[in-house]
């Protein structure tokens, strides 16, 4: 007997939702950018996106997409690009990066992609088809089993550490300022953004909205607005009366959403991990 | 749409993304980080609850085994929840499964830490009875090489000891005496130890085959390195139980006595209390055997390591600051270092 199939649906399932909420982001912000590249904020989202669907097909065979071998190039290069900038970010803060910084994670999810894409065994029994043979591919027969079972137990420890680290991030006190998604939606993050949706929406307020906003972006990445001075704008606008495009957009491209899609690509990553061991 | 509100559009876009894409976490205070240590622990526990073994009739029968050798009533109702678990196997291991991953997620989420702490405290009491028969307490078959009294009532003792309360206003002497007064937790480390000192010293354990029987039974469906750790471990305390069995228990003795020395004494049994656990954990558990498969939880090593870890003697200990207004629970330990 293995896990019944139902609980790997509804991994799948969650891996899905994070893959549609990435791609959303990625929409998003692309859109509110002009079509801008910013490849530091597009691969978090586009790693979410390629994971959250690779993920899917391994737990649900029907799921599958691409080849074995066209993910593993995939998460070969995510691994890469997360490597360079941690160690951008060790250079630069040492390595206490590796436990705060945000980089770190994404290294080891991608890690852990290229480990299980490449040390998955084939099953004894059926498997589930062409292209990623799927971990429900082999429901009711055999599971499939991973090779250096050592290294899944670091990466589903490593994972694990990073999924209750990334849950006090976005419930400690730093949240006030990055994650709070009570009272009007999303502040002061959510608020920044609803400045930026409400200066796309309606330019007459936008220039009282944008308070702590450098007209013309000479200044750089704009800090994080203060919460007493952005809020009053945010409620004003459009976007922030809790309908239309204003509230979804920040809805998508809120701080928590993001950490929120790593937690549970941590999860259930370090679940596949187990269970395959 | 003006130049300049689609520029400042993007300013603060840009800036918000970055912060946001950037974001540091704030290494919070000793209680918190070891908090969330045993969170890490509970969701390790939760996903190892949905492997394939735990949803076949042998789950069941495995904890129907704990029965043997205790009193009646104690026995009778893990039969009893043996037999649902075998009949039921998919709906209740799924839940279990959840119920730890729940735990681990409520803990490392501040607003519900305490619900979550104290529902796993209620958990842990449950699965030591029904699962794992009282950890070998009563029956005799209790050994702290391989995990007694029951790694669960480890979970239970954490969760009690790492408790987001201040007990009066003055700077505690090390973590786990902060819900509690040193008094009070110093005397559940000894128990604890003293205990575990005895179990070592039972006729089970000290016969002179026992560790050398019991570790080299755990090298079976190990990975190869740790099967010849195992392996090389059995061939060491071969006829040698009587002896091993002393030393084991002198060094508990030492280590339960520690919290009562003076602070680099202290330091200086807590660290052997860490190697303690960490040979528990390599050798005499094999990593909770996860690697089999079999494994429920990772056994008692980790959670013994982290026991330590709440007891280490702080160095500065200011006294705890007031709670902040619109903070979680879980909050009020900023400024806090042990």
């Amino acid at each position: 007997m293995t896990i019944p199939g139902w609980i790997l649906d509804i991994f799948a399932a969650v891996m899905l939702l994070v893959a549609v909420v990435s791609a959303a982001r990625l929409i998003v912000s692309r859109s509110l950018r002009g079509g801008d590249v910013d490849a530091d904020i597009d691969v978090i989202d586009v790693a979410h996106l390629l994971m959250g669907i690779a993920m899917a097909g391994m737990l649900t065979a029907g799921l599958s997409t691409l080849p074995d071998g066209a993910w593993e190039v995939i998460f070969g290069v995510l691994t890469a690009w997360f490597a360079w900038r941690v160690y951008q970010e060790t250079r630069a803060s040492g390595a206490r990066v590796l436990v705060r910084g945000c980089h770190a994670p994404h290294l080891v999810h991608s890690a852990a992609m290229v480990y299980m894409l490449l040390a998955l065994t084939a099953p004894t029994a059926a498997s589930g088809g062409p292209g990623m043979s799927g971990m429900g591919g082999a429901s009711g027969s055999a599971m499939q089993t991973l090779r250096l079972p050592t290294l899944a137990l670091l990466f589903a420890l490593l994972l694990a550490g990073y999924a209750v680290r990334d849950l006090d991030l976005l419930s400690g006190p730093a949240a006030d300022k990055r994650y709070n998604l009570a009272g009007t939606g999303i502040a002061p993050a959510g608020a920044a953004l609803a400045t930026a949706s409400a200066l796309a929406a309606a330019p007459s307020t936008a220039v009282t909205a944008a308070g702590p906003v450098t007209a013309g972006g000479g200044q750089g990445p704009a800090a994080w607005p203060e919460p007493a001075e952005t809020e009053p704008a945010a409620s004003g606008s459009r976007g922030a009366s809790g309908g239309g495009p204003g509230a979804a957009r920040r809805l998508a491209l809120a701080p928590g959403l993001e950490t929120g899609c790593r937690i549970a690509m941590g999860v259930t990553m370090a679940f596949m991990l187990i269970i395959m061991i | 749409m003006s130049d300049i509100a689609t520029a400042g559009s993007r300013a603060t876009w840009r800036g918000a993304r970055s912060t946001a894409a950037n974001a540091t976490w704030e290494v919070p205070d000793i209680r918190r980080v070891l908090q969330l240590v045993l969170a890490a622990v509970w969701l390790l526990d939760g996903v190892l609850q949905y492997q394939s073994f735990m949803f076949t009739k042998a789950f069941g029968q495995m904890l129907a085994a704990t029965a043997l050798g205790n009193p009646a009533v104690v026995a009778r109702p893990i039969t009893w929840n043996a037999g649902l678990i075998e009949h039921h196997g998919v709906p209740l291991n799924t839940i279990f499964a959840t119920v730890q991953l729940l735990l681990a997620l409520g803990i490392a989420w501040r607003p519900t830490v305490r619900p979550a702490l104290a529902a796993s405290i209620a958990w842990s009491l449950g699965v030591w009875w029904f699962g794992e028969g009282l950890g070998g307490v009563l029956n005799g078959a209790a050994n702290p090489v391989s995990g007694a009294p029951g790694a669960v009532i480890l979970y239970a003792l954490l969760a009690v000891l790492l408790w987001p309360a201040d007990r009066g206003g003055r700077p505690a002497l090390f973590t786990a005496a902060r819900p509690l007064g040193a008094r009070a937790a110093r005397a559940l480390w000894l128990v604890l130890w003293a205990s575990l000192a005895y179990f070592a010293l039972l006729p089970a354990n000290r016969a002179p085959q026992a560790l050398h029987d019991m570790i080299a039974g755990m090298a079976d469906g190990e990975p190869g390195w740790l099967a010849a750790i195992d392996r090389h471990a059995a061939s060491l305390l071969a006829h040698q139980g009587l002896a091993a069995s002393i030393v084991l228990a002198i060094a508990l003795a030492v280590i339960a006595a520690g919290v009562y020395l003076p602070a680099p004494a202290a330091r200086a049994t807590l660290i052997l209390a860490i190697v303690v656990a960490a040979l528990i954990w390599v050798v005499g558990e094999a990593f909770g055997m996860i690697f089999t498969g079999g494994g429920t939880d990772p056994n008692s090593g980790p959670l013994l390591a982290l026991l330590a870890l709440a007891y280490w003697p702080a160095r500065t200990m200011a006294a705890p600051p007031p709670p902040a207004a619109g903070h979680s629970p879980a909050g009020g330990e900023e400024g806090v270092t042990a």
